[in-house]
């Protein structure tokens, strides 16, 4: 469960999120829509830390984390999958998930063979460089490295950025089941509506500096394809 | 001497020096990689080494015992230099802690004088080490040799640590994209720490193995502070591979140097790195991703 109660994030002077609040229920996948610097990227960073909020709240499972560094917030089980992958260069494949590996001992848990069951193509390349992958296999780590760490919240940022329509299509099927499948909460960041909606069941429109315009279902928007275009004016 | 053992000789003195130097660079580029800082107490830290090693020897510690402790008394130091004087500024620009590391070198100079006092020392070595062995055609001091043994081992645990732990993993991780490594569940600052102090084991380390060598004086970290930042840059700011490169390479020249033409030796190895910084600005393996 993600709560953000009226949060306010600068980037030094810059006020990038002006009094943002959203939620999304347990198990839940909610997408954020809008265009190009309306702050989606910050909504996801405000809630995992890196860019802390300067006001207002944040609450991950009922639990109020603004002012927690980023590493207790992932302890929590919230998994962040930045848009640009962020694979450790100087790392294996192997290595960039072994970094994130939770270690936990209960049933279930994420671990190197568990990844490479669901992403074959990791373990081939389980020695080669992380950076030394495809786009499409980047992403793949990314979102294994995600799981390493047993999440029970995913925030995902434009998975669609830079990879080719087919490999997006797979990307989002993928981590649509996964979630489903293991009771992960997702909050998705994305331009392209047509990946939001094939991965999200509720969708924030937002705004500049972080307003949000609406708040829709998928079958709103595949009732009506312009609801989209008319509330953010993309 | 025949020019075979001379060979020998010059092969085995810049493998010597080009080690020292070696755990010198690394240690620096391991502390800049992760924390941005260009530690130039780095030297002061080496010859704190010595001294402490010095100390451990006097008092009755065997060679060896002294050679494990004192880098780790060092890296306590450094524990402490993190907390007080580095962590305070972090957020601030590099140039701070590098004052603060220039004038962190005079205190810990002036804090030897006036412990030890001006006089050279000299570490009192095993009976074994005082020696010499046949190398071939050549006759070598054992204590170089056992040096050389002392930086190989070094050497292969810091390779172990580095590619083969948790802990090396993390802050190989952490040297390129380190908000990541956090927002993966890590405590980054605590790998920032532990690399410092790393990097002051690394110093106190090489001031033990050199001290043998250079004996023990109260400025002996001055010209391996400057040799160690001309390894840094010939190698490429930051890039641990570099690093060695340069540190052999420049152990090479400079030996070579002092062997035919000894008041040019220094000079040699500065035209050495301008000729590199020619061709390469960054560096041998720089990427200057660090800038
Ligand atoms: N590190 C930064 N320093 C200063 N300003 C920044 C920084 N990162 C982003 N911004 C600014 O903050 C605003 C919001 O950025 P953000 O990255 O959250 O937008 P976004 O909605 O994710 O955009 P995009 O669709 O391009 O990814 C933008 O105007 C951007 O220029
Ligand atoms: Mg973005």
């Amino acid at each position: 469960m993600i709560r953000l109660e009226n949060i306010d994030t600068y980037y030094g002077t810059s006020h990038v999120i002006q009094g943002l609040s959203l939620h999304v229920e347990a198990g839940a996948a909610v997408s954020i829509l809008g265009r190009n610097g309306v702050g989606k990227t910050t909504t996801l960073r405000s809630i995992m830390g890196l860019t802390p909020p300067k006001a207002g709240k944040v609450f991950i499972n009922g639990l109020p984390v603004r002012g927690w560094p980023p590493h207790r917030i992932a302890g929590l089980g919230v998994a962040y999958v930045p848009a640009e992958r962020h694979i450790f260069p100087d790392l294996t494949v192997e290595e960039n998930l072994k970094l994130a590996e939770a270690r936990s001992d209960q049933p279930g848990a994420w671990t190197l063979e568990r990844v490479y069951e669901y992403f074959p193509v990791l373990g081939e390349r389980r020695r080669s460089g992380g950076t030394k992958l495809s786009g499409g296999e980047q992403q793949m780590l990314a979102i294994g490295r995600a799981l390493m760490g047993n999440p029970s919240i995913m925030l995902l940022d434009e998975p669609s950025q830079g990879l080719s329509p087919i490999l997006v299509a797979k990307v989002a099927q993928i981590v649509s089941e996964l979630c489903k499948e293991h009771g992960i909460t997702l909050l998705l960041v994305e331009q392209n509506f047509r990946i939001a909606l094939a991965m999200a069941g509720r969708h924030y429109l937002m705004g500049t500096k972080s307003k949000i315009q609406g708040e829709v279902s998928s079958a709103e928007i595949i009732k009506d394809q312009e609801l989209i275009k008319r509330t953010l004016a993309v | 001497m025949g020019w075979i053992a001379t060979t020998v000789d010059i092969i085995l003195n810049s493998l010597v020096l080009g080690g020292i130097f070696l755990i010198m660079g690394v240690g620096l580029n391991i502390i800049y990689g992760l924390n941005r800082v260009m530690n130039l107490a780095h030297g002061a830290l080496y010859a704190l080494g010595a001294y402490f090693g010095y100390t451990l020897v006097a008092v009755g510690a065997n060679y060896f015992l002294a050679l494990l402790l004192a880098p780790i008394v060092v890296g306590a130091v450094g524990l402490i230099i993190e907390r007080v004087l580095i962590s305070p500024m972090r957020k601030r620009h590099m140039i701070y802690t590098l004052i603060l590391t220039y004038g962190l070198m005079f205190v810990i100079d002036g804090l030897i004088k006036l412990f030890w006092g001006q006089e050279t020392r000299f570490i009192q070595l095993p009976e074994f080490m005082q020696h010499t062995v046949s190398v071939g055609p050549a006759s070598y001091p054992v204590f170089r040799l056992v040096i050389l043994i002392g930086i190989a081992a070094v050497v292969t645990a810091l390779m172990l640590l580095l590619g083969r732990t948790r802990l090396g993993i993390n802050m190989r991780a952490a040297s390129s994209i380190p908000e990541m490594v956090s927002a993966c569940g890590i405590n980054v600052r605590r790998v920032q720490i532990s690399a410092f102090v790393l990097g002051c084991i690394l110093a106190g380390t090489a001031g033990m193995l050199a001290g043998p060598l250079f004996t023990v004086f109260a400025l002996m970290g001055h010209d391996i502070l400057i040799s160690s930042f001309v390894v840094v840059v010939i190698g490429g700011l930051g890039s641990l591979r570099g690093a060695v490169l340069a540190a052999l390479l420049v152990g090479f020249v400079q030996t070579l140097a002092e062997f035919f033409v000894t008041e040019m030796a220094m000079v040699m190895v500065y035209m050495l790195m301008a000729l590199v910084l020619v061709f390469k600005p960054l560096g041998i393996l720089g990427e200057g991703k660090f800038e």
